[in-house]
């Protein structure tokens, strides 16, 4: 059998050995926490540090079938299975944080807009890229307490901070993406008798959607950071409020299983806007 | 191929002067670029031409002489730094539909099938971006795309191709789309940038051949910029050739040959001796002009 040395950039893995190094670091990982969780628990049985396996079914149930401690108690022998999910704290705090970013989500659209003409008008071009990429610059965080005194600690806050973090990038990323559709194509598109704005939404707009898409996805990360940011520090429901509240009781049993939730969030998230780019533009991928 | 290179352009115009009227005006026509500080470089120099309508005219030059430099002052994506020009009587101060174009690459929409690419133009022109909510555009569109399939089959390709997009088309169907592209719209002028120079051989020669029939048929006015003397002794009834007259950057190009060539195409011997002597005198007038190989002319004469 040949030798198949790792840093052979002409290897040819087959398909079930990549699959199963792709695994590997997941098991090394999940037996790893098993091990310390074990010894932590050996040396001492109460340890919240490193929950073990029932701990951590403790926890998970607590925050998908239990109400938060702020609202009303449910017995659990006259409701449904749903209902109880439905007024569990990990569905309401999923709601809190989705309202929030989403109503962001949809808040950058004008930004991308912008984008779009700032790389294509040249009035637009002058009049904006050089304010924006002054304030690109501009840490996001140190706005937070300007943006807590002028909006006040609820929702409108919260939705500017991942705005004012994200925008500025994304116009600029969109803006070079625009500026980058060869110029045949545009003048090709007036000698068809398009006008300005059949060239910016018909044109250049459709060519750069599944680019602008891919950004966004790479975005998702940053714009769930700055809404951790802003309801860690005021809020009073949300999924970073509830891993702050459990820090205070070193409640790890429950913490993990939100960490896991919102890392499946983004996941999805972030495959749904996959799907969504190969089902829309089929052109693209080649 | 002695009485071509001898007799006066007149001669060999087959349309009397009189029954033609011009496409395009090119009058002083000079374009010169910043260079540094206080210095100019001049691309091109006092250039004086008019094309009649229905003409083939062929601009053959070395790399840098500024043939695509005209291309775009006709077009209007590009404006003279002095001189005027004026398509089909009006002055072009920017690009509109009064020409086609055809590029050498990116000539199609990607994010479009071949069919979408075909009905743009005529669906664009009639109604803009607003205005395809219309009660009239689907009756239009449906009329359009018969259209598009008609005019897809007329320039060899199925209708099978008209669901591809143009990444599963080869180099010389995505050409062959883009001049169907450009004869949707009707355009008198016809503006083609070296729309045949990243093809094979074979594949050059059959659009040659194909671009040539249509233009028999429809008689648009066609300005073909190209750096293979061949295919310009091919296509053209007309052939101009530009040329530096120095190498300073203060001197830009001139006409330095404007020839007529038979309506009805060179018919000479591909590899015989006044064919090649025809294209060693075209490329007197231009000695950076690329002549390929005789052995890949065989494809394209």
């Amino acid at each position: 059998m040949p030798f198949h040395s790792p840093f052979d950039i002409q290897a040819r893995p087959n398909r079930l050995f990549a699959q199963t190094l792709s695994c590997v670091l997941f098991v090394l990982c999940v037996g790893l926490y098993i091990q310390t969780s074990a010894k932590r628990h050996h040396e001492n049985s109460e340890d919240r540090v490193v929950p073990n396996v029932h701990q951590l079914t403790g926890g998970i149930h607590a925050s998908v079938l239990e109400p938060a401690e702020e609202d009303d108690y449910l017995a659990p022998d006259n409701t449904s299975k749903w209902e109880l999910f439905r007024h569990s704290m990990i569905w309401k705090d999923t709601v809190a944080s989705g309202k929030r970013f989403f109503t962001s989500l949809l808040l950058l659209v004008p930004a991308v807009i912008l984008a779009l003409h700032i790389g294509l008008f040249p009035y637009f071009g002058a009049g904006f890229l050089r304010f924006i990429l002054f304030f690109d610059k501009i840490v996001a965080l140190s706005l937070l307490p300007i943006l807590f005194i002028l909006f006040g600690i609820d929702e409108a806050s919260k939705i500017a901070l991942i705005v004012i973090g994200v925008a500025p990038t994304m116009i600029l990323d969109v803006t070079q993406m625009v500026k980058a559709v060869p110029r045949e194509q545009i003048v090709k598109a007036f000698t068809l008798d398009a006008n300005n704005f059949d060239v910016a939404y018909r044109v250049v707009f459709r060519q750069v959607l599944p680019q602008v898409i891919n950004s966004l996805r790479l975005n998702l990360k940053p714009m769930m950071l700055f809404l951790f940011a802003g309801e860690m520090i005021a809020a009073s429901d949300g999924l970073a409020y509830r891993i702050a509240i459990m820090r205070r009781h070193m409640g790890m049993d429950v913490i993990l299983p939100y960490v896991l939730w919102v890392a499946f969030l983004l996941y999805l998230i972030d495959l749904s806007l996959r799907v969504l780019n190969r089902r829309m533009h089929p052109w693209f991928q080649s | 191929m002695v009485s071509v290179l001898n007799n006066p352009p007149e001669v060999l115009s087959n349309l009397p002067k009189a029954q033609q009227s011009t496409a395009i005006r090119i009058t002083g026509v000079s374009v010169s670029y910043p260079v540094g500080k206080n210095h100019r470089k001049t691309i091109l120099q006092d250039l004086n031409l008019e094309i009649e309508e229905g003409e083939f005219v062929v601009v053959l030059g070395e790399t840098g002489c500024g043939k695509s430099t005209l291309l775009r002052i006709i077009l209007g994506q590009e404006l003279p730094t002095s001189g005027s020009i004026s398509v089909a009587g009006s002055p072009v101060e920017r690009v509109d539909a009064r020409s086609g174009y055809v590029p050498q690459k990116y000539s199609l929409f990607p994010d479009r099938t071949v069919l979408d690419n075909l009905t743009m133009g005529p669906e664009t022109s009639r109604y803009h971006i607003l205005g395809r909510l219309k009660p009239g555009f689907r009756a239009f569109r449906r009329q359009v795309r018969e259209e598009a399939l008609k005019q897809l089959q007329h320039m060899g390709l199925q209708t099978s191709d008209a669901g591809k997009y143009p990444h599963q088309l080869s180099g010389g169907m995505q050409q062959r789309v883009a001049i169907a592209q450009a004869l949707m719209m009707k355009s008198r002028v016809l503006l083609m940038d070296e729309a045949f120079s990243a093809l094979d051989p074979g594949t050059r020669g059959s659009l040659q051949r194909l671009l040539r029939s249509v233009w028999s048929e429809l008689k648009p006015t066609v300005v073909f910029v190209t750096h293979n003397t061949a295919e310009a002794l091919y296509l053209g009834t007309r052939l101009i050739v530009l040329a530096r007259t120095s190498h300073s950057d203060a001197c830009g190009s001139r006409v330095a040959l404007d020839m007529k060539l038979p309506e009805s195409g060179m018919s000479l011997n591909r590899n015989g001796k006044e064919f090649m002597d025809l294209v060693h005198h075209v490329e007197s007038f231009s000695c950076g002009v690329s002549h390929e190989p005789i052995s890949s002319l065989g494809e394209t004469i």
